[in-house]
C-alpha cells in the first residue's frame, strides 16, 4: 500500500507546527510591543472636547497663570478643573455671543456640568497628589508638556510606573524654582542636575520610592 | 534558606508538618511554658478536631470555591483570559470629568471637618465628621465634648454605615400610597384641628425620650395646643429602674453620674457601665487610665456579681458568677458584710443569707476592701436590677462617704424620664379601651420591641389614625397608616444633651438622600410652625436663648455649647425609702432563670441592619450575625445540650410562661449557672430591613411588662436538631507555628510584675541580633548612610504601635473604624463559617483558668510590621514589601492572590478577597467608601497598613509647611477611635513619642517573639490587681513545661 500522504507532507507538517508555535509568541510580543507604542501609552491622542478650548490662545496669547482656572493644585491632590462660573466671569464681558461659547453659556445656565474628556488618567489604584509636587518645584510642563502649543491638550508622557520612578529615583534633573512651576517655556541655565541638586537641598526634596507612596 | 546558614545562639530544631516539609523553628534557649490561655472551650480540651483544623494551610472551606467545579472553572478561566487579553490590547476607555458648574467653597480633594452630633439612647454625642467633596466619610469623637472625649463606640461609627444604607425607608407614604410632604402636612393638619375641638382627647403621642432642647419646645407647644392629648415615652433598655431607685431613696428621680477617676475600689451590681452607663465613654476612660500600674491614685480594682460573662465582667479583678435575681441578695449581704466593717446604717438592710460560702467569703472581702477606701470607693447597679438594688447602692455609697467624691447627682436632661414597661403599659391599657382615635409614634418600633403580652402590634391596627415617624420600613410601619420617612441624624438640623447636660447642635452634613424628614421638621407638623425649615426651627430656638450669629458659628464650629451642663445636686438619702424599696422586692427565683440583654452589637435591635455591626464578632461570645441562648458548661452539661462539635451547636425551644422561642445554645465559660442569657433585637420577620430579618431570634418574645429582664420558670428543651453558628474564636490562630503551645496574651498580677518582668517578659521581648533571624532583614538606606546598624532604621521615621493590654477591655471599637476608614467589606455569615471574614484588626478573647471561672485577656491582633517579614520573601510578584520607614506595604495591584503570605505570616493577619465583596453595591454604598484607599478587588490579599493613607496625607501636608511630623500628628483610626487610649502609633526613633515610650515601657514584650520576625507592634502585659485575701488565676503559676 502506498503511503497515504506523500512525503513532502512532512515538510508541510513541520512548517504548519513552527507556525502554530509562532503565533502565541507572535501574539504576546506584538502585545508587549503594543504596549510600548504611543497606542499603548495613550500619548499623542487629542480627545475631541466638548468645547473647543484653546489652551494656545489662553495661556500663550494672554499669559494666564496655570493656577488661574486650576485653583486647587498647591493645596490638593487635584489641580482642579474650573468650575464653569469661572468661564463666564470672562465670557460673561467677552466674546458674550461667541457661537462657539454657546454649549458652555447653556451647561452654566442649566446648571449641568461640561463634561469634558479626560486625557490624563492614572489607574485608580494610583494616589497621584498635585500639591506635593508643585511644592517641591515640579513645573506643571514636567509631566504635561507644553500645554501653551497645544490647540486640544494630549498626553504627553508616557505616565507609566518607570516613568514616575524615573523622577521619585533621581528628582534632581526635574526640579526647577519653585517661582518657575507655572512658567511652561522655562529651561534650566546649564547643566539642569546642578541647580537640580542645588534646589532639592533648598526644598528639603526626598527620593522616595517605597510602594504605599503611591499606592495605598 | 536552611539551617546550615544560621548562625545561631540559639536552639534551631525543625518541625516535621504532615506534608513532610521542613521549617526552620528558631527559639531561645528557654522554652516558653505551656498554654494556659484558650479562646474556645475545644482549645482547652485540646480537642484533635481543632488541632486539625488549625494545621491546614488555610481554614477548612476558606479555598473551596463552591459555586463550580474544577472543570467548569478551568473552561472560565480559559474564556476569562482570552478577553481580559483581547480587553486589554486597547487603550483604557474613555473617561469624562465633570466640574462643578459653581464652585463649592470646599477645596476639591481636600477633606473637611465638620463637629455634629449623633444620639445614643437620646444623649447627645460629640463628634467630628470627615467630608470628603461632600460625602462624608467617617465619625471620630469630639475632643471638646464630654460624652466623647474624642473618641467613639461601635454605635458612633455605625452612623456612618446607617446614613448610605441602602435599605432606608425612601417614601412618605399613606395607607401604602406614596404621599407628598405638603400633602402630609395637609392632612395632619386637619386631622390636628379635629383634635383640638376636645382639647386632643383621643390624642395620644409615643415618644423617643430625646434631650433636643429644640424637641422639647415642640413637644411642650403640642401639649399646650392639646391639653388633653397624653404622651407617652418609651424606650425598650431604659434607666426606669435606676430613676425608680434614686426616686426611692431620695424622694426624687436623680440621675446618677460616677466619677471613676477617684475610685480604687469599684463594685458593680450587675452594671455593665463599661456598654451601658449613658456616661459609658467617660467611664471606660477613666476606668482605663487607672488601669496601669503607673496610674495616678494606683491601679483601681474592680469587683462584680453578675450572671453573664459582661464586657465589664471581662476585666474584673474578681467576679461573682450570680443569678440575675440573686443580685440583690448579693447588694444585701455586702450592706451587712460593710454593718461590720463598721458602717452600722448599712445593718438594718442586711441579708443575703441564702448566698453560698464562695459569694459569702467574696462579699465578704469587697466589703472589707470598700471599709477600707471611704470615698475612693464606688457601687454601681446595672440597668436590669430592680429599684431596690438601686436604691441600696444609694444607699451604700452614702454611707462609704462617695456622695460628691465617685457619685454625684443632677436632674435628668431628658425630659421624659418616664420610658420604660411602666409607660409603654399604661398606653396599651388605652388603646385597649379603644377610646384613642390618633397615635403619633416617633419611638423605635413598638410593635416589635414592647413587651409580648401587650400585643401591641395587634392594638395598633386598632387605632384608626397611626402616623409613624422611622427610619425604616419595619413592623410598626407596616402597622401604620402613615410612615414618615426619617432624615438622618447626618442630614439633619437639631440639637442634643449629653447625659452631663451639656448641649451640642446636629449639624447636617449631607442634603437628605431619600427625602427624610428630620426630627424637628416632624414635630413643627403638629405645630403652627410646620412650614419652617429645620434649620429656622433649631437657630430660633436658640436665638431665644440669647445666641447670636458670631456664637452660633463658634457653637457650630466647637461642636459644644458650654455652660450647659447639668449643675449637681446633693439630695439627702432617705433610709426609710430604701428599706421600703428592699421590702417590695421580689425574692430570688428557683429553678431555671431566663437572662435578657441588651445586644453588644446591636444594642436593641435598632442597629439590626448595619451590616458591620452584624458582622462583629461580640465582644464576650465571638459569635457574629445572631443571638445565641448562653448557658454556663455546667448547666449545659445538666441539660444535654452540650455544643456538638465547635461552631455546631444544640438547637432548642426555649419556653417561659406561654412563649416559646427556639434558639441555639452557646455555651459560654464564666456564665452563671441555672441561667440561660439571649440577647435582644435580633430575629425580625416583618421588615425591609433586610440584614436584620436574616438570622437570630426574638428575645422580645420572652420579655414580659413584670419581667422585663428576667424570671424563672424557663423550660429548655432540646430539639435535637444542630445549628451551624458563625463563631470567630477559634480562627487565625496562631497555635502550632512554632509547635509550642504559649501564652499570647501575658498578663499578670500587680504584685507579681516584678518577678514576671524578670522572666516573662525578658523572654518574650526579641533580643535575636539581625544574624539571628530566618531570613536576609531589610537593610535602610538612612542606616548606611549613617553608618550605624542599617537593619534598625536608626533615622528617619520608624513608625510602630504600642497596644496596651491593661488598657484594652475588648469594646470592638477599633474593629468598626478600621472598618470603615478602610473600606472593609462584609462578608455574609456562610462565609464567616468558612473564616473568610475581612477585619484588619480582631480581638482575641483569651480565658485563662478553669472553665467555670475563668479570667480574661483581651488581645488586639493586627499586623505587626515586622522587621523581617515573613510574607515578604515569599511573595512572587512582589506585591508585599518593606517600605523604607518600615512599613510592610501591601501593593494590591502586583498581587496575584497566591496566598503565599498569608501561609507564611506567623501572625495570620492577612485577609484573602475569596470572593468580590464589592460587587454590586448600591450609590450609597459607593458613597461611604474612603476615597483615599483602595476597594478591593476579588483575587488580591490585604490587611493593616498602619493607615498609610493618613501618614502619607500628614507627609505631604507637613512637607508642604516645611516642618517634621510631631508626634500626635499621625493618629491610626483604631487608635482615634479606641475610647480606653490603648492604642498609640508613632515614630520609634523620636524617643519623647508616645508610642516609643510604650515601647520602652517595662511591660513591653512582642507577639511569638522567638521567631524572630522582630514586630513594629509591641504588646504591653496586661495587669491585674487581685485582692490578695481572694484567689485569682492569673496568680497561679504557669503549669510547667511538661509538654516538652
Amino acid at each position: 500500500m502506498s503511503a497515504l500522504f506523500p512525503k513532502h507532507t512532512n515538510t508541510l507538517a513541520r512548517v504548519s507546527l513552527a507556525i502554530g508555535a509562532l503565533i502565541p509568541v507572535a501574539a504576546i510580543g506584538g502585545l508587549m510591543l503594543y504596549v510600548r507604542t504611543p497606542g499603548g501609552y495613550g500619548t499623542g491622542h487629542p480627545a475631541e472636547q466638548p468645547v473647543q478650548f484653546d489652551h494656545r490662545h489662553h495661556v500663550k496669547d494672554l499669559g494666564l497663570d496655570c493656577r488661574y482656572c486650576h485653583t486647587s493644585v498647591e493645596q490638593s491632590a487635584t489641580a482642579g478643573i474650573p468650575p464653569t462660573q469661572l468661564c463666564m466671569g470672562c465670557h460673561a464681558q467677552v466674546w458674550n455671543k461667541s457661537p462657539l461659547l454657546d454649549p458652555v453659556r447653556n451647561w452654566y445656565f442649566t446648571d449641568r456640568p461640561i463634561p469634558w474628556k479626560r486625557i490624563h488618567n492614572l489607574p485608580d489604584f494610583v494616589y497621584f497628589n498635585h500639591s506635593i509636587h508643585v511644592n517641591k518645584g515640579v513645573g506643571c510642563a514636567s509631566c504635561h508638556g507644553r500645554v501653551d502649543e497645544m490647540a486640544s491638550v494630549e498626553q504627553v508622557a508616557t505616565l507609566t510606573m518607570g516613568w514616575c520612578l524615573d523622577c521619585h529615583r533621581d528628582p534632581s534633573k526635574f526640579i526647577r524654582p519653585k517661582e518657575e512651576v507655572t512658567n511652561l517655556a522655562w529651561v534650566a541655565k546649564g547643566e539642569p542636575a546642578e541647580l537640580g541638586l542645588e534646589l532639592m537641598k533648598k526644598y528639603d526634596v526626598h527620593t522616595r520610592t517605597s510602594c504605599s507612596t503611591c499606592h495605598r | 534558606m536552611s539551617t546550615r546558614d544560621l548562625n545561631l545562639g540559639v536552639e534551631v530544631h525543625t518541625v516535621k508538618s504532615d506534608e513532610g516539609y521542613k521549617l526552620p523553628v528558631i527559639s531561645n534557649a528557654e522554652p516558653a511554658p505551656a498554654r494556659r490561655q484558650w479562646r474556645s472551650i475545644q482549645e482547652r480540651n485540646a480537642d484533635p478536631a481543632l488541632a486539625d483544623k488549625a494545621k491546614d494551610e488555610f481554614p477548612p472551606g476558606a479555598g473551596v470555591f463552591s459555586a463550580i467545579d474544577r472543570r467548569g472553572f478551568l473552561q472560565l478561566l480559559g474564556g476569562t483570559a482570552a478577553i481580559a487579553g483581547a480587553a486589554a490590547c486597547w487603550r483604557p476607555p474613555e473617561e469624562n470629568i465633570y466640574p462643578y458648574t459653581r464652585a463649592p467653597e470646599n477645596i476639591p480633594g481636600v477633606p473637611q471637618h465638620y463637629a455634629s452630633t449623633v444620639t445614643f439612647r437620646g444623649f447627645g454625642q460629640g463628634v467630628v465628621v470627615e467630608s470628603y467633596d461632600g460625602r462624608p466619610i467617617k465619625i471620630e469623637g469630639n475632643e471638646l465634648h464630654p460624652g466623647t472625649r474624642g473618641t467613639t463606640s461601635v454605635f458612633e461609627q455605625a452612623q456612618l454605615y446607617k446614613l448610605y444604607d441602602p435599605n432606608r425607608a425612601r417614601q412618605l407614604r399613606h395607607k401604602n400610597r406614596p404621599q407628598a410632604w405638603r400633602q402630609f402636612l395637609a392632612e395632619v393638619n386637619a386631622l390636628m384641628q379635629r383634635h383640638a375641638q376636645d382639647g386632643g382627647a383621643k390624642l395620644r403621642f409615643l415618644v423617643q425620650p430625646t434631650t433636643s432642647p429644640t424637641v422639647a419646645s415642640l413637644r411642650a407647644q403640642v401639649r399646650a395646643r392639646f391639653p388633653n392629648a397624653k404622651f407617652y415615652a418609651w424606650q425598650p433598655v431604659s434607666e426606669e429602674n435606676a430613676r425608680l431607685g434614686a426616686a426611692a431613696a431620695f424622694g426624687q428621680p436623680v440621675d446618677t453620674h460616677y466619677d471613676l477617676k477617684n475610685a480604687t475600689i469599684i463594685f458593680s451590681l450587675d452594671s455593665d457601665f463599661l456598654t451601658w452607663d449613658p456616661d459609658r465613654l467617660k467611664l471606660t476612660r477613666q476606668f482605663a487610665d487607672r488601669r496601669v500600674p503607673e496610674a495616678e491614685g494606683g491601679m483601681n480594682r474592680l469587683y462584680v456579681a453578675e450572671a453573664n460573662l459582661t464586657v465589664t465582667g471581662m476585666n474584673a479583678d474578681h467576679r461573682l458568677r450570680v443569678k440575675p435575681s440573686q443580685v440583690q441578695e448579693v447588694a444585701r449581704a455586702l450592706a451587712a458584710a460593710l454593718a461590720g466593717a463598721g458602717l452600722t446604717d448599712l445593718g438594718q438592710f442586711g441579708g443575703g443569707t441564702s448566698l453560698d460560702e464562695k459569694a459569702k467569703k467574696f462579699i465578704q472581702a469587697a466589703a472589707q476592701d470598700l471599709a477600707a477606701h471611704r470615698g475612693r470607693s464606688l457601687v454601681l447597679a446595672g440597668l436590669r436590677q430592680p429599684p431596690a438594688v438601686h436604691a441600696l447602692a444609694h444607699a451604700i455609697n452614702a454611707a462609704l462617704g462617695n456622695m460628691g467624691q465617685t457619685v454625684s447627682y443632677a436632674a435628668a436632661v431628658t425630659p421624659e424620664i418616664d420610658d420604660g414597661i411602666a409607660s409603654i403599659k399604661r398606653l396599651a391599657d388605652e388603646l385597649k379601651g379603644g377610646q384613642i382615635d390618633t397615635l403619633v409614634i416617633d419611638a423605635w418600633n413598638p410593635a416589635f420591641n414592647a413587651p409580648a403580652d401587650l400585643d401591641f402590634a395587634a392594638l395598633l391596627k386598632s387605632v384608626p389614625n397611626t402616623l409613624y415617624w422611622h427610619y425604616y420600613v419595619d413592623e410598626t410601619a407596616n402597622a401604620c397608616n402613615w410612615l414618615a420617612p426619617a432624615a438622618h441624624e447626618l442630614e439633619s438640623w437639631g440639637d442634643a444633651r449629653s447625659f452631663d447636660g451639656t448641649a451640642s447642635l446636629v449639624q447636617p452634613l449631607i442634603a437628605p438622600l431619600f427625602n427624610g424628614i428630620p426630627l424637628v421638621s416632624f414635630w413643627a407638623a403638629f405645630t403652627p410652625m410646620a412650614e419652617k425649615s429645620a434649620y429656622e426651627l433649631v437657630r430660633e430656638f436658640w436665638q431665644g436663648r440669647g445666641v447670636d450669629d458670631a456664637t452660633w458659628r463658634k457653637y457650630l464650629a466647637e461642636g459644644i455649647i458650654p455652660n450647659t451642663a447639668e449643675a449637681p445636686i446633693t439630695p439627702t438619702l432617705d433610709m426609710a425609702g430604701v428599706s421600703r424599696a428592699l421590702q417590695a422586692a421580689t425574692p430570688a427565683s428557683e429553678g431555671l432563670e431566663l437572662n435578657i440583654i441588651p445586644d453588644y452589637r446591636i444594642y436593641d435591635g435598632s442597629f439590626g441592619n448595619i451590616a458591620w455591626l452584624q458582622e462583629l464578632p461580640d465582644p464576650v461570645t465571638k459569635v457574629t450575625w445572631e443571638n445565641v441562648a448562653q448557658v454556663s458548661p455546667a448547666t449545659a452539661k445538666k441539660l444535654g445540650v452540650e455544643a456538638v462539635e465547635h461552631g455546631t451547636v444544640s438547637w432548642v425551644k426555649l419556653t417561659v410562661r406561654d412563649r416559646t422561642v427556639e434558639a441555639p445554645v452557646y455555651v459560654a465559660p464564666g456564665h452563671a449557672d441555672d441561667v440561660i442569657t439571649v440577647s435582644l433585637g435580633h430575629g425580625r420577620k416583618d421588615t425591609e430591613e433586610a440584614l436584620a430579618s436574616r438570622h437570630g431570634f426574638d428575645a422580645y418574645a420572652l420579655r414580659f411588662t413584670d419581667a422585663p429582664w428576667f424570671q424563672g420558670g424557663l423550660k429548655l428543651e432540646d430539639t435535637g436538631r444542630p445549628y451551624e453558628l458563625a463563631i470567630t474564636q477559634d480562627h487565625w490562630t496562631m497555635e502550632g507555628v512554632t509547635g509550642e503551645p504559649r501564652d499570647m496574651a501575658l498578663m499578670t498580677t500587680l504584685g507579681g510584675l516584678e518577678q514576671f518582668k524578670e522572666v516573662e517578659i525578658r523572654r518574650n521581648r526579641s533580643t535575636l541580633r539581625p544574624d539571628e533571624v530566618m531570613q536576609e532583614p531589610y537593610k535602610y538606606e538612612a542606616g548606611a548612610v549613617n553608618g550605624g546598624d542599617a537593619t534598625l532604621q536608626p533615622t528617619g521615621y520608624k513608625w510602630g504601635m504600642g497596644i496596651d493590654l491593661s488598657r484594652c477591655i475588648a469594646c470592638n471599637a477599633c474593629v468598626i473604624a478600621c472598618q470603615a476608614e478602610n473600606n472593609i467589606p462584609i462578608v455574609g455569615k456562610d462565609q464567616v463559617i468558612r473564616a473568610r471574614e475581612m477585619h484588619w484588626i480582631m480581638i482575641d478573647r483569651y480565658f485563662i483558668g478553669e472553665l467555670d471561672e475563668p479570667e480574661v485577656a483581651p488581645q488586639p491582633r493586627t499586623c505587626q510590621h515586622c522587621e523581617t517579614a515573613p510574607c515578604e520573601y515569599v511573595c512572587p510578584v512582589n506585591a508585599t514589601v518593606h517600605s523604607d520607614e518600615g512599613l510592610n506595604d501591601m501593593v494590591y495591584n502586583r498581587c496575584v492572590g497566591t496566598r503565599y503570605c498569608s501561609n507564611n505570616c506567623p501572625y495570620k493577619v492577612r485577609r484573602f478577597n475569596y470572593l468580590h465583596w464589592n460587587y454590586g453595591k448600591t450609590a450609597t454604598e459607593k458613597m461611604m467608601m474612603n476615597p483615599e484607599v483602595t476597594v478591593r478587588a476579588r483575587g488580591v490579599m490585604e490587611k493593616c497598613t498602619y493607615c498609610v493613607q493618613r501618614i502619607e496625607r500628614v507627609r505631604i501636608q507637613t512637607r508642604i509647611e516645611g516642618r517634621p511630623i510631631k508626634d500626635g500628628d499621625i493618629v491610626t483610626a483604631c487608635q482615634q477611635a479606641c475610647p480606653a487610649q490603648a492604642i498609640t502609633f508613632g515614630n520609634l526613633n523620636d524617643t519623647n513619642s508616645k508610642v516609643a515610650k510604650a515601647h520602652a515601657d517595662e511591660r513591653r514584650y512582642d507577639l511569638l517573639y522567638d521567631l524572630g520576625t522582630r514586630p513594629r507592634t509591641g504588646y504591653l502585659t496586661r495587669i491585674k490587681n487581685p485582692n490578695p485575701v481572694l484567689a485569682s488565676a492569673t496568680q497561679t503559676p504557669a503549669h510547667g513545661a511538661e509538654h516538652h
